[in-house]
């Protein structure tokens, strides 16, 4: 496979993902909003998924038809729907004989629908939930369109190392940032609705439910999200698929490049597989996440260098 | 038989050749069949078809994207769902007059590269040939696989007002648009069920098997498996569509120049698991950003080193490099001689009368009817830079004719040519439209061969007589009836 194109399938899925985590986040967020007698701030959410400054967090933080619409269709956020689906599908452009018909009419379809004017008029008039579910829904069929058309061999491998790595390093911003607030602001500890949102927003609060019995507790969630395997947005879930996709990739004429990679992500791996949340707690949890965060931007930086660095 | 109100309304335009209207106003025999269905539908559903088009066009990024004040706007081809018909007979004929023009063509681009005989017999003059900024150098003695140089054409077939067949150009580098010859049948089979099959339209989706098989052969590697490519500027590029459509429905690697790489005058692609050596690249680029150690240095579109490849047979290229020179607009003058010299036959195809301006008589004789004369630069293309004679004024004639008296080789004189119509569905009513066909040939070891059809363009405005894309013109689909 073409190095460009196995980069263009690794940024494509990425952008894909991150566009799935924001749509659930904002979702979550908008109905939290609804739920909040005292002023609703949305600057955790502006933070993980829009990098911006200070200023422009707190310019945003209140207005919740504002965010909305710098989130999903603003033109001058670069982390925008609006803008990475754009990016996503300019990637499925320059690889679509590489990519199912089936899937770039999905991928085309999604980025037309948030392109369309009505989407952001609604966003600004109407049910922003209803809004934000159209396009959770283009995402999903996106995923069904990919699991069922996508040839079972190194292009999809690429596609789902992307997306489990875009799914780790958000696993870990949210929960970072979530823990990070709570350490600035104690009493969210005994908030019931704040861990709620939380496991909520990653879609993993019924799994919670069933598997702890003892209400919410910081640690169960953090147990949940970073350890579980059982559950499909943990960080332990998305690095051993990445391990499992790259594992595939394996080839006699790069074994060189291939046992470096496999190193990294195997050392990964161990260093969460052999965590437990006494350990992370002594460690500091705000160090170990920070830690896992270096290894996956680590993991990214050299698949570009060992396998796209051609492209 | 019983028309319903879109037929009755329908008013050819006087004193030109109408393909669906005979000169007594008599339906010709061939659009039948197609007018008793759409008589059978109302406004109504006409209007949804439309939508239907257009809806299949863009959910599949059939568009190319006009970029305005930074922002992509994605576009469709604009598309006529009325097809245009051609009957076994016309295109017979039509198909019999490409193959002799092609076969005189190739045959003059190996000449002109090798003893340059047309040259020396006083048939082409020798000034024509080495003006002309298409004719490369780098191929002279150059041995091409099986001296073939065109694989592929796109030749432009034109009506007169009596149905007279004329070759307007013949377009040999890298002609474009059969990506929408195919697409347009795909969509009139969704708008027009059991029609197809009604009527008896022949097949047009052997096209890319057939250029396949061409592809596969030119392999310089005698090799199960060789790596065939397509070479595309890339996203950016206006026909970047048809690439994609192309290399999907061949299954073969779509690459962009930064893909490839030259070693030891072998031309590789960059893989995750290495390079791997590549054996026939259809090429998407033009000529002169093929090479920047040879042609332009400044492009970043070519592979360096990939001329070197292809002097040593190292790789297959297509179309092969520098056939510019046989389509370029002052040459073009000379392929009805071609044809007699090489071929000793009768062209079949007849040129559209051309008056080449560096020649002070014709000039003359141009200026003097200018009124009633199309006027293009030798090497312009999409209909960039033309002058109609009868759509100018004053001012602009008198500033064209200065832009000629610069370079006046570079300019050639056509009498207008008053293009067939044929009825398109505009805002809710059938109107007259002009047209003009582009067939796509391709010739291969085995020959040439021509799919039953071709990319039929509509001048959309009334009254005008540009077809081409890039000024406001659409296209139809078009049938061959077996």
């Amino acid at each position: 496979m073409l190095s460009r194109v196995a980069a263009s399938f690794y940024w494509l899925s990425r952008y894909i993902e991150r566009s799935d985590g924001m749509l659930r986040m904002l979702k979550i967020n908008y109905a939290s909003s609804q739920d909040t007698i005292q002023e609703f701030t949305w600057a955790p959410v502006i933070r993980i998924f829009a990098g911006q400054g200070e200023e422009e967090t707190e310019r945003l933080d209140n207005n919740t038809r504002a965010v909305l619409k710098y989130m999903v269709t603003g033109k001058d956020n670069p982390n925008s729907i609006l803008n990475i689906i754009t990016l996503s599908r300019e990637n499925a452009r320059g690889v679509q004989e590489h990519i199912p018909k089936d899937l770039w009419q999905c991928l085309n379809e999604y980025y037309h629908t948030v392109k369309d004017p009505k989407i952001e008029k609604a966003l600004q008039r109407e049910d922003p939930i209803g809004v934000l579910d159209i396009l959770i829904k283009q995402v999903m069929l996106y995923y069904g369109t990919a699991e069922i058309t996508m040839e079972r061999g190194e292009g999809r491998s690429f596609m789902n190392i992307g997306k489990y790595l875009e799914r780790a390093i958000q696993s870990v911003d949210i929960l970072d940032t979530k823990f990070g607030s709570v350490s600035d602001n104690p009493d969210l500890l005994t908030d019931t609705s704040y861990w709620k949102h939380l496991l909520l927003s990653l879609g993993g609060y019924e799994l919670y439910l069933k598997t702890y019995r003892e209400g919410f507790e910081a640690s169960n969630i953090l147990e949940q999200v970073v350890l579980n395997n059982d559950f499909p947005r943990s960080v332990i879930y998305s690095v051993n698929n990445i391990q499992r996709y790259f594992d595939r990739l394996k080839n006699n004429s790069n074994a060189d490049d291939f046992r470096e990679l496999s190193f990294q992500i195997g050392r990964l791996q161990s260093r969460i597989k052999y965590s437990s949340v006494r350990s992370i707690e002594q460690d500091g949890l705000h160090q170990y996440l920070t830690q896992i965060r270096k290894e996956l931007y680590g993991i990214g930086n050299a698949l570009n260098a060992h396998y796209f660095a051609n492209s | 038989m019983q028309e319903s109100g879109y037929f009755d309304k329908y008013s050819p335009i006087s004193g030109v050749w109408d393909e669906m209207y005979g000169a007594d106003t008599n339906v010709r025999d061939h659009y039948r069949k197609v007018i008793e269905y759409i008589s059978g539908e109302s406004a109504d559903d006409l209007n949804k078809k439309e939508e239907l088009a257009k809806r299949l066009f863009m959910s599949q990024g059939i568009t190319f994207t006009v970029y305005n004040s930074g922002e992509g706007i994605e576009k469709i081809f604009p598309f006529d769902i009325i097809p245009r018909i051609i009957t076994a007979d016309e295109w017979a004929f039509v198909e019999r007059g490409i193959k002799q023009r092609l076969t005189a063509l190739n045959l003059f681009l190996k000449d002109v590269y090798h003893n340059q005989f047309i040259i020396k017999d006083g048939i082409v003059p020798i000034d024509i040939i080495y003006s002309c900024p298409h004719f490369l150098r780098e191929m002279y003695q150059l041995q091409v696989p099986y001296d073939i140089y065109v694989h592929i054409s796109g030749i432009d077939i034109i009506r007169d007002y009596d149905g007279t067949f004329y070759v307007l150009e013949d377009n040999l580098r890298t002609p474009s648009g059969v990506s929408y010859m195919l697409e347009n049948r795909e969509i009139t089979k969704r708008l027009f069920p059991d029609l197809l099959p009604q009527c008896g339209v022949r097949s047009v989706t052997e096209y890319p098997t057939i250029l396949y098989k061409n592809l596969l052969a030119l392999s310089p590697r005698q090799i199960s498996n060789p790596t065939i490519v397509l070479l595309s500027p890339g996203i950016y590029n206006s026909a970047y569509f048809e690439h994609t459509t192309l290399a999907r429905l061949m299954g073969v690697e779509l690459v962009e120049g930064r893909d490839l790489v030259v070693n030891n005058h072998k031309v590789y692609m960059k893989t995750t698991t290495g390079l791997q050596q590549v054996d026939v690249i259809y090429r998407r680029v033009d000529d002169e950003y093929l090479d920047p150690l040879v042609f332009n240095p400044g492009s970043m579109l070519g592979v360096a080193g990939i001329m070197g490849a292809y002097r040593k047979g190292n790789v297959a290229i297509v179309n092969a490099i520098g056939t510019g020179v046989a389509d370029d607009k002052a040459v073009y003058v000379y392929v009805p001689e071609m044809i007699r010299y090489y071929l000793n036959e009768e062209p079949i195809l007849k040129n559209v009368p051309t008056h080449q301006l560096g020649n002070a008589d014709e000039r003359d004789h141009v200026f003097q009817n200018i009124n009633k004369m199309v006027i293009k630069k030798t090497n312009g293309s999409g209909g960039y830079g033309m002058l109609m004679g009868h759509a100018a004024t004053e001012q602009e004639i008198e500033e064209y004719k200065l832009e000629i008296m610069k370079d006046p080789r570079n300019f050639i004189g056509q009498p207008t040519i008053s293009l067939s119509s044929a009825p398109c569905y505009m805002q809710g009513e059938l109107q007259p439209r002009r047209i003009d066909l582009r067939p796509y040939a391709l010739y291969g070891p085995d020959g040439i061969e021509i799919v039953p059809g071709g990319l039929t363009r509509v001048a959309l405005k009334e009254g005008s007589l540009v077809v081409n894309s890039s000024q406001g013109g659409g296209s139809k689909d078009t049938w061959v009836l077996a």
